[in-house]
Order: C-alpha cells, then sequence, then structure tokens
C-alpha cells in the first residue's frame, strides 16, 4: 500500500495572527510535490507542526492513517528552511551522529553519510568542520542529513534557495530519484519555474488556508482557456477591447494574451484578429505554474 | 562512607521507581521500546557532548591548570614545614661546663631546633654580635641568657620556645643541685611528665582548613565553568539552527537530558581525576590531605559538585534557551550566578573563621547553596548523616521540580528565534 501524508484542520494561531486555518490535505507517495505560497502564507509553521515542533490548536497529522508520533517522525526526513548544523563538527562525524538519531547503527549511519556525500558530490569534505564549506556545500550536507536513514517521507523547506544552477539539477536529480523510489517528497519554494519543472503536483495555500491542490498538468489546463495573439500593427491588442468574454490578462512584446470565457466562439476571434493586421501567432496555451499561483492567492 | 553510600542507594532506588512509571507509558506505535528509545537518544547525545569537550583545547589546557594549582596548593605547605631552620646560633661567654652544655642540647631536641655554640671573648662582643644578628642567643658565665629583643617581640630573630625551654631546664638543674638531692631523687624530677588533659568536645582537625579551601573552591570553578558550557551550548544549538533538526527527531526533554548527562560526565570525571590526583600526591609527599576528615570531604565535594551541577544545569540551560547571542547570555548568566557566589563567598568564610555559624548551617539545607555549605559542616565534623542525607534529599526534590520547569522553558523558547525571549513570553498559553 502507498504511503500517505494526511493533514486534517490544522489550525494554529499565535497571539492575533492566523498562521494555519483549518488546512487539510494530503501527500501521496511516490509523486515531487510542491508546497506553495506567498510569504507568510503558513508553509514553514505546516512543515513544523508534521515534525512537532510548533504545538497545534486543532487537527491532526496522520501517517497512513496512524497519528504522527516520535516513532512516526523518526522515519521522516527534514531540511528547515534555517539550516542548522553544528559548525565546528565534522561532516563525517556530524552525519552519523544525526543518522543514529534516526535510528541507524553507526555502521549503517557512517556508510550511509560516506554514500550521500559521494551522490551530492561533497565526499571529500567529510573530514572538514561545516563552517569552512560554502553555502552551497552546506546545503548539500543538509540534504545529505534528511536522507540519510531513507526516510518515508521528505520535507524540505526551501531547499533550492540560494544554490547556483548545479547545485539546483544536483539537488533536483535526487529529490525525483527518491520520489520514483516510493518517498513521499514535499518541498517549498517561490522559484515557480523550478517546481513546475520538478513537481508533479503542488499544494498552494494562503493566510493558513488551503487554495489549491491537484496535479501540475491538471491546474494548468483547468480554467478559463488562454490564446496568445500577434498581430502585426497592432501591439496592444486594441483589437481584443471591448469583446464580449475575452479578458486582456498581459501584453508584452506584442504578444497579447487573453483569457476566454467558456461561451466565446474562437473561430470569430481569429476573424476579428484577421481583420486587425497580419496575423502571426494565435495559440491556444496551458496555464503557467505561476499563473496558476497567482490566481490562486489573488 | 556512609555518606557517599547512602546518596547513591537512594538515587539507585528513585532511578529503579522512575524507569518502572516510564515503563507503563511505552508507545505502542514504537518499533523501538518506549524507554529503549528514550535512554539510546539521550546516550547518544550524551556520547556526542563528550567527545566534543574532551577534544577541546579549553578542557585540556584548564585541566592541566588545575592541576599544576592543586599541586601547588599541596607542595607548597609540606615544602614550608619540611624546611629545615638553620640552627641557632649560641654566643658563649665564660665558664661553660659539660653538664650545662648538655642541658641545652637536650632543650634544643625538645623544640626541635639545632644549636651552634660560638665562643666569645667577653660579654659586650657578645651583645654587639646580637645586635647585628651574627648570634641568636647568649649564655653569659653559666647563669644568664641574652637575646636581642624581648621574646614576644616579632623581631625576634631567636626560637622563642628554644630560649624558655633551655631557661627553665637551666633554672631546674641549678635548682636540683641547690636542694643537694640524691642520683634517684634527680633523676624522678628530671622524668616528671603533665598530667593528661581530657576536653569533652572533639577537637578540630588539623587537615581540615586547607582541604575544605580546596574542597570549595573546586566546587565554584567547576560549576562555574560546567553551567557556563550548559548555557552557551544551548545558545549555539539555537543560534546555529541546528536544533531544529535535532528536535524533529528526538524529544526536547531528552535532547537536553543528553547535553546535562554529558557534560556532567565530563565535569565529573574532570573532579573525580583531580581528587584523585590530590590524594595521590598528597600521600606521595606526606601532606596532611589524607588525615582526619579531609578524605570525607573530598568525596562529599564530589557529591555536591553532583548534586549541585544537577540543580544548577537546568536552570542553565532553560536560560541557555532563551539567549541567542552572546552578549545575552551574559546578560543572563550574571542572576544566575549571584546565589552560588552567595554560598561560596559565605562557605568561604565559615572555612577561615574555623567554626560553623548558624547561617551556614541554615545554607546547608538551601539547594543553592548547600553544594558549598555543607562540605564545609562535613569538614567542620558539624554534619550527622541524617542531615547529609536529608539535604541531599532536599536538593534532589527541588532538582526534579527545577527541571520539569526547565524543560517546559526550554520546550517553549528553544524554536523561538530573533531576540532575547522573556519568561513571561515563555509562560503564557500562546507561546506553546
Amino acid at each position: 500500500m502507498a504511503n500517505v501524508l494526511h493533514l486534517e484542520g490544522l489550525s494554529r494561531r499565535f497571539g492575533s495572527l492566523t498562521a494555519l486555518d483549518d488546512l487539510s490535505f494530503d501527500v501521496p507517495s511516490g509523486h515531487v510535490v510542491g508546497f506553495l505560497g506567498p510569504n507568510g502564507a503558513g508553509k514553514t509553521t505546516t512543515m513544523r507542526a508534521i515534525f512537532g515542533l510548533t504545538d497545534l490548536d486543532a487537527g491532526v497529522v496522520r501517517w497512513n492513517g496512524s497519528v504522527v508520533g516520535q516513532a512516526e517522525r523518526r522515519r521522516f526526513g527534514y531540511m528547515p528552511e534555517e539550516r542548522g548544523l553544528y559548525p565546528g563538527m565534522l561532516v563525517g562525524e556530524q552525519l552519523t551522529y544525526l543518522g543514529q538519531l534516526h535510528g541507524l547503527t553507526w555502521t549503517d549511519a557512517s556508510a550511509a553519510s560516506t554514500k550521500w556525500l559521494e551522490r551530492l558530490g561533497v565526499a571529500d569534505r567529510a573530514k572538514s568542520k561545516v563552517e569552512a564549506l560554502s553555502h552551497g556545500n552546506q546545503q548539500r550536507v543538509q540534504l545529505a542529513a534528511a536522507l540519510l536513514h531513507n526516510p518515508e517521507l521528505l520535507i524540505l523547506d526551501e531547499p533550492l534557495a540560494g544554490l547556483d544552477p548545479s547545485g539546483i539539477d544536483a539537488i533536483g536529480d535526487v529529490l525525483a530519484a527518491q520520489a520514483r523510489s516510493g518517498c513521499c517528497v514535499i518541498f517549498s519554494s517561490h522559484q515557480l519555474d523550478l517546481v513546475e519543472d520538478l513537481c508533479e503536483s503542488v499544494v498552494i495555500i494562503d493566510h493558513g488556508r488551503l487554495m489549491a491542490t491537484g496535479g501540475v498538468d491538471e491546474l494548468a489546463n483547468s480554467g478559463a482557456r488562454r490564446l496568445v495573439v500577434r498581430v502585426d500593427g497592432d501591439r496592444s491588442g486594441s483589437w481584443a477591447t471591448g469583446v464580449a468574454g475575452v479578458t486582456i490578462s498581459e501584453v508584452k512584446g506584442g504578444e497579447v494574451r487573453l483569457v476566454l470565457d467558456d461561451d466565446v466562439d474562437s473561430d470569430a476571434l481569429l476573424t476579428l484578429a484577421r481583420g486587425a493586421g497580419r496575423l502571426t501567432e494565435f495559440v491556444f496555451e496551458r496555464r503557467r505554474l505561476s499563473e496558476v499561483f497567482r490566481e490562486a492567492v489573488g | 562512607m556512609k555518606f557517599v553510600l547512602i546518596p547513591v542507594l537512594v538515587a539507585i532506588a528513585a532511578l529503579r521507581i522512575w524507569m518502572r512509571h516510564r515503563r507503563r507509558q511505552t508507545d505502542p506505535h514504537s518499533s523501538r521500546p518506549w524507554m529503549t528509545s528514550m535512554t539510546n537518544d539521550v546516550g547518544l547525545v550524551a556520547v556526542r557532548e563528550m567527545r566534543e569537550r574532551f577534544r577541546g583545547r579549553i578542557f585540556r589546557i584548564g585541566t592541566v591548570f588545575i592541576l599544576v594549582v592543586v599541586a601547588a596548593a599541596i607542595i607548597i605547605p609540606v615544602l614550608h614545614n619540611n624546611s629545615k631552620q638553620p640552627p641557632q646560633k649560641v654566643g658563649v661567654v665564660g665558664a661553660f661546663p659539660a653538664s650545662l652544655r648538655a642541658t641545652i642540647e637536650s632543650s634544643a631536641k625538645v623544640v626541635s631546633d639545632t644549636l651552634n655554640f660560638v665562643a666569645e671573648p667577653n660579654a659586650q662582643h657578645a651583645r654587639a654580635d646580637l645586635r647585628s644578628g651574627r648570634i641568636d642567643l647568649a649564655i653569659v658565665n653559666g647563669s644568664q641568657l641574652v637575646v636581642d629583643r624581648p621574646l614576644n617581640s616579632n623581631n625576634s630573630s631567636v626560637d622563642s620556645q628554644l630560649v624558655l625551654t633551655v631557661a627553665k631546664n637551666v633554672g631546674f638543674t641549678e635548682a636540683v643541685r641547690a636542694a643537694h638531692l640524691s642520683r634517684t631523687q634527680s633523676e624522678t624530677l628530671a622524668a616528671a611528665k603533665a598530667l593528661p588533659v581530657t576536653s569533652i568536645q572533639p577537637g578540630k582537625k588539623s587537615s581540615f582548613n586547607g582541604t575544605s579551601l580546596i574542597g570549595v573552591i573546586l566546587i565554584f570553578i567547576m560549576l562555574s565553568q560546567y553551567n557556563t558550557w550548559i548555557l552557551i551550548g544551548v545558545m549555539e544549538e539555537k543560534s546555529s539552527r541546528v536544533i531544529e533538526v535535532l528536535l524533529s527527531t528526538v524529544r526536547p526533554i531528552q535532547l537536553l537530558a543528553g547535553k546535562v548527562l554529558g557534560i556532567g560526565l565530563v565535569a565529573l570525571a574532570q573532579a573525580s581525576l583531580i581528587v584523585a590526583f590530590a590524594l595521590a600526591l598528597s600521600k606521595a609527599v606526606g601532606s596532611n590531605l589524607t588525615h582526619g576528615t579531609a578524605p570525607l570531604v573530598l568525596v562529599s565535594t564530589l557529591v555536591w559538585l553532583v548534586l549541585g551541577f544537577a540543580f544548577y544545569s537546568w536552570v542553565y540551560a532553560a536560560a541557555g534557551s532563551m539567549a541567542e547571542r552572546q552578549d545575552q547570555v551574559q546578560s543572563l548568566a550574571l542572576p544566575l550566578s549571584l546565589p552560588m557566589i552567595f554560598g561560596y563567598v559565605m562557605a568561604l568564610t565559615q572555612v577561615s573563621s574555623g567554626s560553623p555559624s548558624a547561617l551556614l548551617k541554615v545554607l546547608a539545607y538551601l539547594p543553592p547553596t548547600a553544594p558549598f555549605a555543607m562540605p564545609v559542616l562535613v569538614g567542620f565534623g558539624a554534619a550527622t548523616w541524617w542531615q547529609f542525607l536529608s539535604s541531599v534529599l532536599i536538593s534532589a526534590v527541588c532538582t526534579v521540580g527545577i527541571a520539569r520547569a526547565a524543560a517546559t522553558i526550554y520546550r517553549r523558547s528553544i524554536l523561538r528565534t530573533g531576540g532575547r525571549v522573556r519568561v513571561r513570553e515563555v509562560l503564557s498559553r500562546a507561546s506553546r
């Protein structure tokens, strides 16, 4: 049976601030799931709640139907937004220690440490102190710390922030491989193009509430039809102004993006565009994740 | 030994009761038994703490420094006591019969002095030598003793005990001769012994002051040092953000207990090394540190070092969880150290005064000051085993209460970043 993380009615207030407001969603295994939301939406609080790092006013976190406790959390991997390792401790020793805290024997933890440092391209830094590593390498070591014990659920808070393209590729490959091996992977990011490339599905929250969830393709293809039109001689799209059921969403470099209501006849629009000048582009496109995100969070 | 055995037995009994209570609460979902997981995690954290501390340069240099200071404190008094007094120079003017010489030499043996006799041509020359310090005492014509200054003067260079003994013995010998006593009668008088004097209170132990002093200073230095380690260690885990990674897999109380246990064991190891070194060195050089109540005071010092560390470590850990920077640590450490400083100063004062005051007896039962006051009472011989045990129990019970409160503060404040956390904020409901 596939593993499932189930968040049910999570609520959390900090004084007058509502961080989580009856938040519920599921995360299936075998997927890389993007966890999206504007700053202050409640993403980090949600992740902390999964690991018991913040108390909940209401709601419950379940793993395969069971309430998550310390035994389950031991099988999860976590990479917090605020990166944290002992600065003065050797990388290899530190990873072995963290692996042991996740229930591995010293031998297994040491072997896993070596394996993941090699996989992430920092094997030569095993005997270095963490504080001597570059930001990117510290990030790789931090990811290794979350992967040592072959977790069933991997939760990463902004794992791609501040990485160069090769670092992003390396971490992206690891996340995809983990998902393929049956791990449940969820990560937050503000780099929506990267999320669109990496994730099969997304969860979008705002003000602690669920705004949208589903597969990336499903969300991109859902909602109103989107049409991109380019007419020589009418770069501002004035030909479409005032057409019933048609909204100009963006004009950029002569390319006009239109959002069509369901009852709009696209053939009539094609005729209208041809009448405005030489038509060089007339393409229906799926929504980009950034557009899905903006629509979801207003 | 009962001072040591009783607390150990009580601690073992309390641990067994606590383990039995916890075993009933075993988590049914856990893949490992609750207790095994708990102890494994605490052990892992403790071992990491010990490894990192033992490796630290501060620990190694600090240990060597303390050993050197302890060695100096033991060896210097021994050297001072054993240093040979230079022979007292006795100027002789006029007749000096062999019997008188024998009487004076036997008098010198009584006060452990050695003598050199110097012939003086006349009394005037002898006085000049006395003034210049070339001789310490002059005997003029076998009937007059002359010194440079009165014997009660601080400036007198001569051993006053020697002069008084010589004066008394020479006078006695002359009196015996004048009385025309028989040889047997003379010997009987010479063999006269003073009546034994019995006191109804036990006497003060000669080794007490030095041992208690070392013990009190050792406790203060080690509590200050190791509790500061706890404070800074907790603060660093918070400021480096590694705490969030750790708490995603272990409970706050496990992490805290492991840290306290690890650093506590390092402290105990260092203190045991110092005490063992002190005892071995004392025995080797013949110091009075191994005599009287001294060994008991040292063992009591170790017991109270453990109890004092157990009490204060939780307080310092809770304070560390509220800080995020070094300057915040310093402002937190000062008020926490005040009870320690008070107990330390009071204990030192009492050691110097030579007798325990009523205040010290009260402080010996208050957990913040007991680690300093109770070992001093033990050294004075002013604490019975049940008083010692009562103080241990009071301290243990209060430590449990303090640990629970500290764990709550730690759990609520360790993940709060962005500035120093206030106690009021931690205790409010919204901070959970």
